[in-house]
């Protein structure tokens, strides 16, 4: 058995597992930022003229914003010109099987674990395979068409249901919201659309696998999902990305909307290349999400296990519009080598009698610097509005860094806001006690960190259950602090 | 009382001259910022040390300007407005009032050293001063060569990012001076008057410094006095508290103000190993501004520092508390409980950094902030925040916003205590876990009636 040193050493120092790239003839612009590009995307991808004027207004935001300075890290240089914004697979013509789809796309997921055919078969997902921006391969989607759910690529749904595109885009993440926000909206490539019905409760779990794959080029995604009355949904993001030397901006915009009655589960395993140990290299995972429960009674939950990227910043949000609505935030972040998250949530309650309720686990290791910042804000009307946080976090080692900053804001007497927050490392006693019942001190170690994550895990459906644990064992297995 | 025509005291220095010259129409802050503008260039290269203190307090202040509701320390407080209300002079000038004044702020059955502070000028004439072996006190002004003065003035690292507390250091008159030698030990409590009155709307800056040596002990209470109905004084104090190996230090900090008075108190403290610190602040009904920087740096190990603070605010009264505790050296315990009754319209603040340092392992670090809203419109902003660099840390903070549980309301009501009543009774219980803490009983006693008498009222 390695000492605890050894084990730290070993953690801080691990190698990225699932580093390979896919070489597939791409259709790449030229790097640079500026109205010719966008016209050119938008051109490319035959939208309306009201879409390319949404991504000129997004990108007239955008010139006038600057960085923000008020993370809890230091701000990578980014060269927005340098990068490419358009990249897509050649082969554009519709797809009807999984056949069609070009076999090295295949073999890369295969790769990554995550065969089509079998997901298909045995777990009853509809898998959208966002692959370099473009959908190419979508599954069960006649059985969802039967009952009204539209699931497709941006693309598609800009070109068959320009009406309920048009209705609902940029109203949860406004053009000018933020300067990520913006730029995705001038240079967004595709991303998903869904659309459940009134009534509907969605047969089966939705399912995108995003990937990063040609080289400087950011991807910018773009997720809606509107929920109408009564209808239920859950929709599942996992990543994983093939190993690289720079670094790879991702601002992607996530917009989530509920009507009354309508219930959404989005949930997100993130395992994107982290760098290396000195933290070279690795994603920017600097993502928007923000969701509406617009109608009385409605919900959000978003749950997300965060094991990769460089920096992971975001804070998927709640607006609990709608009376008696309800928003959830489910967050498992974890960091060794040099990685940084700046993560949370933020809940707005405006309607009377909103709950909501925020559990945050972090994991630090390493040289990893892990912050939760979020924001509970209630309202003068949101009468009877209640609200529980809880954010704790462990350390591992000591050269990491664990950090809450919440900011709790209350315009209601009659509100309840409760919080805390804990820090803490994992006990010698508990290992020791581990330990004289025969478990080595790696499995201990799995087996606390277990159950310190499960009240997230356990909100992940089974499919993703399983992945999210893979993961975290192989980040942390044998860790001693 | 009569304000004094003194404006410049001999420890002014020429600095002062121009501000009070100045003819102040403009808005206040503008003024202000010209002012030490014009200042920064003219001041001629310092002769001793404490003007290159002031010069380099004044660069500093230029560059951070005041704070704007962009500035994320003061997100929630608004100073610029309460700034600009009144055409504000730069008042440093000492003045006398009767010993009666003082009387108001008068503990019942406390027996102690009184000692009063106008404008943050020693008054000697009505003050006890204690005296004994080891016991330095007196005017911060006489004392610029004492040895606490030498090695401790304007050393607080806290300091140094506060613009407001750089404008004090630039532009400071008097305030008191405490140095204990090693092993002295003040016998009684020392209650210090603060009595704010002037014939102007006057902007104050009192800074104080307090030496405990090895071993000393000793415990203050500061009340506020301002007696003036027909002008309105705002005093940017300053304290530097330094509290060396095995000393103890209890602080008791009353802010009871009237309407026309407003207030931003900033305390500075350093621990070094083995030391004790038990900082109180109490922010009653009356005052309608106060903001309150409390730092503690823990510059030793095996220290103990409790921070305890009840905020009970009514009316359109801000209150922000604002805390930080830098973890630096190992094996520290702090405690942190800050309590809030909102009523009517009151804004309440409360902002609580734990810094922990990669190297201040085995710490013990906890934080508490609950709130009472009882008004329609009053409301609270937190934020409780930890920051840690090292693993073998226990460490938490705490925050609740609510009400009175309809259950206890109730009981209560059942029988027969009548709706304020019931009210009363449920604050003085909130309230208790802070009051409870105070060691004085006769000062204890104090507070329990001043919270009784606001909820009855």
């Amino acid at each position: 058995m390695m000492n605890s040193n050894e084990i730290i050493d070993d953690i801080a120092n691990k190698e990225y597992e699932f580093g390979f790239t896919t070489d597939i003839e791409m259709d790449i612009a030229p790097p640079g930022l500026n109205e010719d590009i966008i016209r050119f995307i938008s051109a490319k991808k035959n939208e309306p003229e009201w879409l390319l004027e949404w991504r000129l207004k997004g990108f007239a935001a955008f010139k006038k914003m600057q960085f923000p300075k008020w993370q809890h890290f230091e701000m990578p240089e980014l060269d927005l010109q340098a990068l490419s914004y358009y990249a897509a697979p050649r082969k554009k013509k519709q797809l009807n099987s999984l056949d069609e789809v070009d076999p090295e796309l295949l073999a890369t997921f295969e790769k990554l674990g995550i065969p089509l055919n079998e997901q298909k078969a045995l777990a009853g997902v509809a898998v959208d395979a966002v692959f370099d921006s473009v959908s190419v391969a979508t599954t069960f989607k006649g059985k969802l068409k039967e009952m009204g759910v539209i699931f497709c690529s941006f693309g598609e749904a800009v070109q068959e249901y320009p009406d309920l595109v048009r209705k609902y885009l940029g109203t949860v993440v406004p053009h000018s919201d933020n300067i990520f926000a913006a730029l995705n909206s001038a240079v967004f490539s595709d991303g998903s659309f869904t659309y459940i019905p009134k009534g509907v409760r969605c047969p089966m779990e939705l399912s995108t696998y995003f990937r990063i794959n040609a080289q400087n080029t950011g991807q910018f995604e773009r997720t809606l999902i509107v929920a109408d009355e009564g209808s239920y949904v859950s929709y599942l993001e996992g990543c994983t990305a093939p190993m690289r030397d720079e670094n790879q901006l991702h601002a992607a915009v996530v917009e989530l909307v509920a009507m009354d009655h309508a219930e959404i589960k989005y949930s997100t395993v993130q395992n994107w290349y982290p760098g290396d140990k000195d933290g070279k290299g690795g994603i920017y995972n600097f993502v928007t999400k923000r969701g509406i429960c617009k109608g009385n009674a409605s919900k959000i939950s978003w749950t997300q296990v965060e094991t990769g990227s460089a920096i992971t910043w975001k804070y998927p949000s709640v607006i609990l519009q709608g009376d008696y609505s309800e928003g959830e935030f489910y967050s498992v972040a974890v960091v060794r080598n040099k990685q940084i998250a700046d993560t949370g949530t933020k809940i707005h309650h405006i309607g009377k009698g909103t709950k909501s309720r925020i559990i945050s686990k972090g994991i630090s290791a390493g040289r990893g610097d892990n912050s939760y910042r979020g924001l509970v804000a209630v309202g003068p009307r949101a009468d009877n509005a209640r609200n529980f946080t809880q954010c704790d976090s462990l350390l591992i080692g000591n050269q990491c860094g664990s950090h809450t900053f919440p900011y709790i804001e209350s315009r209601n007497k009659t509100a309840m806001i409760e919080h805390e927050a804990t820090t803490s490392k994992i006990g010698e006693d508990q290992i020791f006690y581990l330990n004289a019942r025969g478990i080595d001190t790696e499995k201990a170690v799995a087996l606390i960190v277990n159950g310190y994550v499960k009240e997230v895990l356990n909100q992940l459906p089974m499919e993703f259950a399983v992945e999210a644990q893979k993961l975290l064992s192989i980040t942390l297995e044998g860790s001693v602090g | 009382m009569t304000a004094g025509t003194q404006r410049h005291s001999p420890f002014e220095i020429q600095i002062i001259s121009n501000i009070m010259t100045s003819d102040i129409t403009m808005p206040f802050y503008q003024a202000i910022t010209e002012d030490v503008n014009a200042l920064s260039a003219q001041v001629s290269p310092a002769q001793d040390e404490l003007q290159c203190i002031r010069r380099e307090a004044l660069d500093r202040f230029s560059a951070l300007g005041l704070p704007t509701l962009k500035t994320e320390a003061w997100r929630y407080t608004n100073i610029q407005r309460f700034l600009k209300e009144y055409p504000y002079e730069l008042l440093t000038a000492a003045a006398t009032v009767p010993a009666s004044v003082t009387e108001k702020a008068a503990i019942p059955q406390l027996d102690c050293y009184r000692i009063v502070l106008v404008n943050g000028h020693l008054q000697a004439d009505i003050s006890e001063l204690p005296a004994g072996k080891g016991i330095t006190i007196g005017a911060l002004s006489a004392h610029t060569q004492a040895p606490g003065f030498v090695n401790w003035f304007n050393k607080q690292p806290h300091l140094s990012g506060e613009s407001l507390a750089a404008l004090n250091t630039a532009l400071f008159a008097d305030g008191l001076y405490i140095e204990l030698a090693a092993n002295a030990v003040i016998d009684k409590p020392v209650h210090i008057v603060n009595v704010y009155t002037s014939g102007t709307h006057a902007f104050i800056q009192p800074r104080h410094l307090w030496v405990l040596n090895r071993n000393a002990a000793a415990t203050v209470i500061e009340s506020t006095i301002h007696p003036d109905t027909n002008t309105v004084a705002f005093a940017n104090s300053v304290l530097e508290t330094v509290i060396e190996e095995n000393a103890e230090l209890w602080h008791y900090n009353i802010q009871q103000g009237n309407e026309n008075f407003r207030e931003v108190h900033t305390t500075a403290a350093q621990q070094h190993a083995n030391s004790r610190y038990h900082h109180f602040n109490f922010t009653l009904p009356g005052t309608p501004f106060t903001r309150n920087n409390l730092s503690v740096a823990l510059n030793g190990s095996y220290t103990e520092t409790n921070l305890n603070g009840l905020y009970i605010a009514d009316k359109s009264q801000h209150v922000d508390n604002h805390t930080y505790m830098d973890h630096i050296m190992p094996n520290c315990n702090s405690n942190e409980l800050y309590k809030g009754v909102l009523l009517d319209s009151a804004n309440g603040v409360f902002t609580g950094r734990i810094l922990v340092h990669q190297e201040a392992q085995k710490t013990n670090a906890f934080q508490q902030n609950n709130n009472l809203l009882l008004g329609n419109k009053a409301d609270i902003n937190s934020q409780p925040q930890l920051e840690i660099y090292a693993d073998d840390v226990k460490c938490s903070h705490g925050f609740t916003a609510g009400q009175f549980s309809e259950e206890s309301m109730f009981y209560l009501r059942s029988r027969g205590i009548g709706e304020d009543a019931a009210k009363a009774l449920m604050v003085n219980a909130f309230s208790h876990d802070i009051t409870n803490e105070v060691k004085i009983p006769a000062l204890q006693h104090y507070l329990q009636e001043q919270i009784a008498a606001i909820m009855n009222n």
